[in-house]
């Protein structure tokens, strides 16, 4: 129970940061200014890479459960 | 806008909902198919997007528009505009050599393996400086390295014009000393006026094109 729910938790987690990375990324995407270019690999690059991580990381150790 | 970069837009933001309505409801992704539409939603959907949108980010980053939105370019901006048949970028610029909506760029990339990602390395330190340096006055701007011939031989090697122009053959050593990068375009008495912002108030601008 304990596992199923840490691994919601950095799914979730997980989940956020990469809807937060891909929102900023929409948003850089039609502001096009010079600073967007940086926020959009910076900030929003960053983000959606934790994302990724922590989707893979939370994967790797859970057994799936038949529909 | 250009409508591919709306659609782009769109798509990283519908990846966005979808990535945001599986945070909020992880318990969707407990079974077989969930895990399958996470994957597609949260790993195979993300670098899709991320990647595309960097495409596009970088083919922005190449145009006239994109380079002189920086206060500090401006000058350079109206140099393209000098109405003056020897004037280095202006002619370029206004008898489209290069394309106008990536003038800076097509002159000021380097035409080498790794030389697009060298240039576009520079553009970043220009935004570093810009916005938390002491971004320096545009006629203080210097190159970070000498201009080399290459950029220019992309384009008029070949060129009949190049090849056979009087000034480039009057000495037999002359073009070979251009190829081999040994006697720079822009040396004194050739082609030595780019940009030439210390005489922008003086000049006459061209009022055609778009």
């Amino acid at each position: 129970m304990l596992s199923t729910s840490l691994s919601e938790r950095r799914l979730r987690f997980a989940g956020i940061c990469l809807a937060t990375g891909l929102l900023i990324e929409a948003l850089c995407l039609i502001w096009a200014t010079p600073i967007a270019f940086i926020i959009f690999v910076a900030i929003g690059g960053l983000l959606i890479f934790i994302g990724l991580v922590v989707y893979l990381y939370s994967q790797a150790g859970t057994a799936v459960v038949p529909d | 806008m250009p409508l591919a970069t709306i659609l782009i837009a769109c798509l990283v933001l519908f990846s966005a909902v979808v990535v945001g309505v599986l945070a909020a409801r992880p318990d969707f992704m407990a079974g077989r198919g969930g895990k399958i539409l996470a994957f597609i939603a949260m790993f195979c959907l993300p670098i899709f997007c991320g990647l595309l949108g960097f495409s596009s980010e970088m083919g922005r980053s190449k145009t006239t528009a994109f380079c002189l939105s920086c206060h500090t370019m401006e000058d350079y901006g109206k140099s393209l505009l000098v109405d003056d048949p020897t004037h280095l970028p202006a002619s370029h610029f206004q008898n489209r050599r290069v394309p106008t909506d990536e003038a800076c760029y097509s002159c000021h990339t380097q035409y080498a393996m790794f030389g697009g990602l060298k240039v576009k390395l520079y553009g970043l330190k220009h935004v570093f400086i810009y916005y938390l340096g002491t971004p320096p006055a545009p006629q203080d701007i210097k190159l970070y390295e000498p201009y080399n011939n290459r950029e220019c031989l992309h384009c008029h090697l070949g060129a009949r014009s190049f090849e056979e122009g009087a000034t480039h053959n009057a000495d037999p050593a002359t073009l070979p000393a251009m190829k081999s990068n040994q006697l720079s375009c822009l040396s004194t008495g050739c082609h030595d006026s780019a940009h030439d912002l210390a005489h922008l108030k003086e000049a006459t601008y061209w009022k055609g094109g778009n």
